[in-house]
């Protein structure tokens, strides 16, 4: 396949193609093969930005998954203190990651682990997505947190598949931007004890959130709350209570149609939906503010949670 | 080469280590893997994340025996290693080591990979 060059960078002149459904991965092999750097820009539902350099995919931007200041700062992993000294410090330039590192705000191993993992998640949430158009322009802009060395295209291209592979082979089907999950009364009950997360899913299940914007709130990938939230339909600790209006998003569409039984999601349709979080900037989310994060944790800490059931 | 694979390339070095891997336990995700890569690596990844995270269903700071740190899986043939190496909510990463059983000590080669493996993350 034929990549679209544009003109390099200051030429001002962009290339772009219609790549149709399932046209992104290709794209991004051929890319690879080519060596291209700069910004692949995809348009669609949910669409993003991947970062390019010499053919290795460093970073992408998208308001599917949560970003790496998300995740680093809604996880705790990163006090907002440190980030916010280091970013003073250290952004403009972009030494971000190893300005963290230096502050032993975190490992250099766990950043890298993390940058990878939120790639994956990332693309996940493009390549399940609908892509309308895919604008490669060869210009350097840098991420704040890039994945140095970035990763190769395959590789991650693989993982997706895998990913897709185990949404359809799930008891429970949940699809990540659609499904809003609700908490059954009085099911829950700590057995697996602190630390799991099901607590704090438990909390953020109100009927009005998907997997999608629950991961943005706890700062963890869109994927592995996906998955955790099917368990916990299997375990009848949550429903699907309502759906997101559909978009055009071929792979999960299709994962969850082949699959999941009708319920009263698809019966009740998308009229009165709130609207999903949107970005801002700095890295916040109108659903994700640290604010709602906190209030989550202070109803944990004073005992707001579901009756036990007495297992 | 980054510096985790840097990392996973000196539990590489233990004797009869055959494949050194960092697992995601929340999506079963092969982060890196230095090593031999025989076929359907990724599916034993995301089906000893899950046994890892029934493991710990069972361990816990609340339970006498505290959370999970590691597993041992010996075949007559094998050993296999899982290292928990962070843990928040449902995720954080695990190593696996596949280890010639003929060629060490299954005790021995996991006293090593503890030795190695706090370096991973940092």
């Amino acid at each position: 396949m034929d990549i679209p060059r544009s003109e390099p960078a200051g030429a001002g002149d962009d290339s772009s193609v219609p790549p149709g459904p399932g046209q992104l991965e290709p794209m991004l092999v051929s890319i690879a093969r080519l060596g291209t750097s700069g910004l692949l820009r995809v348009t669609g539902e949910p669409g993003g930005v991947i970062h390019l350099a010499d053919g290795r995919i460093t970073a992408i931007s998208t308001p599917g998954a949560p970003d790496p200041e998300a995740i680093l700062l809604r996880s705790d992993r990163v006090p907002e203190g440190g980030w916010s000294s280091a970013f003073a410090a250290a952004a403009s330039d972009g030494r971000m990651a190893a300005e963290l590192v230096k502050r032993d705000l975190i490992g250099a191993g766990e950043l890298e682990a993390l940058l990878r993992t939120g790639l994956a998640d990332a693309l996940f949430a493009l390549v399940a997505g609908s892509v309308q158009e895919c604008r490669l322009e060869e210009v350097a802009t840098p991420a704040l947190l890039p994945l140095d060395p970035g990763a190769e295209a395959e590789w991650l291209l693989a993982e997706v598949e895998r990913r897709l592979g185990v949404l359809a082979g799930l008891r429970t089907p949940v699809s990540p931007d659609r499904d809003r999950l609700t908490a059954v009364q009085g099911a829950w009950t700590p057995r697996v004890g602190p630390g799991d997360g099901q607590a704090e899913i438990l909390a953020l299940a109100n009927g009005r959130r998907t997997a999608r914007d629950m991961a943005f709130v706890l700062g963890r990938g869109v994927f592995a709350v996906t998955l955790q939230l099917s368990r916990m339909c299997d375990a009848g600790l949550l429903v699907i209570g309502s759906s997101r209006s559909a978009v055009r998003a071929a792979g999960l569409r299709a994962v969850s149609a082949e699959t999941a039984p009708p319920g009263p999601a698809d019966a009740a349709g998308s009229g009165g939906a709130p609207p999903l979080p949107r970005r801002r900037r700095g890295g916040g989310q109108a659903g994700a503010r640290p604010a709602e994060k906190a209030s989550v944790l202070r109803m944990l800490r004073t005992g707001v949670r579901r009756e036990p059931s007495g297992g | 080469m980054s510096g985790l694979s840097e990392s996973l390339h000196r539990i590489l070095e233990i004797d009869g280590a055959r494949t050194v891997t960092l697992v995601d336990v929340g999506t079963g995700m092969i982060v890196d893997s230095v090593g031999e890569e025989p076929a359907g690596l990724p599916a034993a990844a995301a089906s000893l994340a899950d046994e890892a995270r029934m493991a710990s269903a069972a361990a816990g700071p609340e339970r006498s025996g505290g959370d999970l740190e590691e597993m041992l899986v010996v075949t007559p043939d094998r050993v296999h290693l899982l290292k928990v190496l962070s843990r928040t909510q449902d995720e954080g990463f695990m190593l696996f080591v596949d280890v010639d059983r003929a060629r060490t000590n299954a005790a021995l080669a996991a006293m090593r990979v503890a030795q190695f493996a706090p370096a991973v993350l940092r």
